[in-house]
């Protein structure tokens, strides 16, 4: 296993940068997910890593080698993709023997190595099966079988779980964890699903435009993003972005909102709310952070119920705050209606203020 | 297919414990989709049907040269008894054997070059593809034409530049040659249907899914192992299809070899189909010619049989 380094990797399409500028180191023995929206450039950096496409700029390092201008086959990286991507002529048995072969192993090595790994991942019994007939679970566990036996010094994966039914998903996230922490492997892991990084990774990589825009654990990352983009791309359901104006009273700092309604801030959140460019705040709020009230109290904000979702032990409401929605959890014994009057209390520890202008969280000077 | 109405939806029938119904029984059931085929059905009788049965009753007979039908005499197996029994029709076939081969073997490989080439992307691609796409549009009656015209003795390109080139002292009489007549109409069949092979299989080509290919790619293989392991297996089916079709039309060319060299010289280039021709058409002998393409009805639906039974092995395994 081996650490990999990225330094400043750039990839340009004519003029779009489909990566840009990304630098992050993966430790060794480090499960990292490259996580964003379709088209974030996290796939392209995964494949820029792999080799199959070529950097326009800047260095990868795999261990201790510069591998930048190496063949896919030389970087001693195993690919795990969407599709599986099993050659679909071929039985397991020698889907798995094939990069063995490849390197020109003799044919007991590759055997002990074929028949160690499925026994790893629990597929001896499939080894004369050609693909199709395989689940796609099944097919799943023999795409990590073929990455598995080559014992690479990183494992990438593309998207791994995303072909898969909701339930096998669940199960084979468990089980891709498992399999990390069994080998101390060194993987980077692609995903659009927010959760799946969340729940798997020790270390997510938020990417959108190209850009990195955090990398952290994915506990930093929820608890502390970087901007309004992280802040909405992680958790879910996402955290609540409402956008306010900053009005001060004397050395009182509130925050007021077109309607009218002012929300005074703690002395931190004041600190914070004085650091922005303009006048412009967003407040942030993730719903279990939010309480619910019926009657008017002091230090809340007017709202109107917007819908009631119940998902059995919590129920989500949409509450409007002007034009901006607020979601807030509630334990499913409190009954409320749609279109009911409301007031939202925000805890002032854990709101986030990010800069209206620039997005940035803002942190008190 | 025939989509049962009745047994669309709603509890599962038990067809399992009914007797299955006899033939006739079936086709009163279905006889309505039985009339909405009979239209298709009566023209086919009519194109298809009675022509091979026509054919194969003359191939019985011995028919009068001024071709007064009711004049024709019974002869039983007589003529085909001479066909396989004389020396030309041993000649014909080995001509049209070592034509079928190499022209179906050549294109096969120039068309699946050709594609490889053309499934990569570079600049011109557009163009290149439609210029290799020209032999396969263009009317066989005209390239035969012009490619008698390159190979011509006197004013041929092709003789002028093997010259002017120094390969040889003077103008090689392709045509003319009985050594040299069929490679020469070979090479234009090949160049005729390489594009078709090559159509083919630039469609093949292009849904070989490139994970697989990336795949193969991390797992170590170069691009010839890339090709053998990936792309091979993925265009077995359409090589399959692409060399039966080759086969068939290879056994029934007439166009090339007839306008080219006629069958000539001294029946070089002979072929079963000009063979056949000239039986009916220039010597008027119907009931000899029918028996010729009776053997060869049967010779190409056993082949065509033995064939797709080889192409569909693996796939009866599997299910069954």
């Amino acid at each position: 296993m081996a650490e990999v380094v990225l330094n400043q990797v750039v990839k340009t399409y004519g003029n779009v940068y489909a990566v840009n500028h990304v630098s992050l180191t993966v430790a060794d023995g480090e499960f990292v997910a490259l996580v964003g929206p379709s088209g974030c450039g996290k796939t392209t950096t995964l494949n820029l890593i792999a080799g199959l496409i070529e950097m326009s700029g800047g260095d990868i390092h795999i261990g201790d080698r510069l591998v930048n201008d190496l063949d896919p086959k030389d970087r001693d990286i195993a690919m795990v993709f969407q599709n599986y991507a099993l050659y679909p002529n071929k039985t397991v048995f020698k889907n798995l023997a094939f990069p063995l072969q490849m390197r020109k192993l003799s044919k007991s090595d590759i055997e002990a190595k074929v028949l160690s790994a499925a026994k790893v991942l629990d597929i001896t019994h499939l080894l004369e099966r050609k693909p199709r007939e395989l689940s796609g679970g099944q097919q799943q566990r023999v795409a990590l079988g073929r990455a598995l036996v080559r014992d690479p010094r990183v494992f990438l994966m593309d998207e791994p779980l995303s072909n898969l039914d909701a339930k096998l998903r669940v199960q084979m996230r468990t089980e891709l964890k498992r399999f990390h922490q069994d080998l101390q492997a060194t993987v980077v892991y692609v995903t659009h699903d927010q959760l799946e990084a969340v729940t798997m990774a020790d270390k997510m990589a938020v990417m959108n435009g190209g850009f990195l825009q955090q990398y952290d654990s994915p506990k930093n990352v929820f608890d502390n993003p970087v901007n309004m983009f992280v802040a909405s791309f992680v958790g879910s359901p996402a955290m609540s972005l409402v956008p306010l104006e900053v009005v001060t009273h004397g050395t009182d700092v509130a925050l007021r909102s077109p309607e009218g309604w002012q929300l005074p801030l703690s002395a931190a959140n004041a600190r914070k709310a004085l650091t922005s460019t303009t006048a412009k705040v967003v407040l942030g709020a993730r719903h279990s952070t939010v309480k619910l009230h019926t009657t008017q109290t002091p230090g809340t904000v007017p709202g109107v119920i917007y819908t009631v979702e119940p998902t059995g032990d919590i129920t989500f409401v949409q509450v409007f705050l002007g034009a901006s929605v607020v979601i807030v959890s509630l334990d499913p014994s409190v009954i409320v209606e749609p279109d009911q009057k409301v007031w939202i209390e925000f805890d002032q520890d854990k709101i986030h203020l990010f800069d209206g202008a620039t997005e940035m969280a803002l942190a008190a000077a | 297919m025939t989509i049962d109405v009745a047994h669309q939806g709603g509890a599962m029938p038990a067809p399992r414990l009914r007797r299955k119904p006899n033939v006739f029984q079936r086709i009163v059931r279905h006889w309505n989709d039985y009339t909405y085929i009979a239209p298709a059905l009566l023209v086919m009788l009519l194109v298809i049907a009675f022509p091979i049965y026509y054919t194969i009753e003359l191939s019985f007979f011995k028919t009068p040269a001024n071709l007064s039908m009711d004049k024709k005499i019974f002869v039983g197996l007589d003529n085909y008894w001479a066909i396989l029994t004389s020396r030309s029709f041993w000649d014909v076939t080995y001509n049209t054997l070592i034509w079928t081969v190499f022209s179906t073997f050549f294109a096969f490989v120039l068309g699946l070059g050709a594609a490889l080439a053309l499934n990569r992307e570079f600049l011109g691609r557009g163009i290149l593809r439609a210029l290799l796409l020209i032999p396969y549009v263009i009317s066989a009656v005209a390239a035969s034409y012009v490619w008698k015209w390159l190979y011509h003795s006197d004013f041929g390109v092709i003789g002028a530049l093997s010259v002017q080139f120094g390969f040889t002292d003077r103008p090689i009489n392709f045509l003319d040659n009985i050594y040299t007549a069929l490679p020469a109409i070979i090479v234009v069949n090949i160049w005729k249907e390489f594009s078709f092979a090559m159509i083919m299989l630039l469609a093949g080509l292009q849904t070989v899914p490139d994970q697989l290919l990336r795949a193969a790619q991390v797992d170590g293989a170069n691009a010839w192992q890339r090709f053998w392991h990936i792309t091979m297996p993925h265009l077995k089916g359409v090589s399959m299809v692409t060399i039966l079709l080759l086969v068939v039309t290879n056994l029934n060319s007439f166009i090339i070899p007839w306008i080219m060299t006629g069958g000539g010289p001294a029946g070089a280039t002979d072929i079963w189909i000009t063979q056949i021709y000239q039986m009916a058409f220039g010597r008027i002998r119907f009931g000899m010619a029918s028996a010729y393409s009776v053997i060869l009805f049967i010779v190409m639906m056993l082949l065509g049989y033995f064939y797709v039974k080889a192409l569909t092995r693996g796939d009866e395994a599997k299910v069954g």
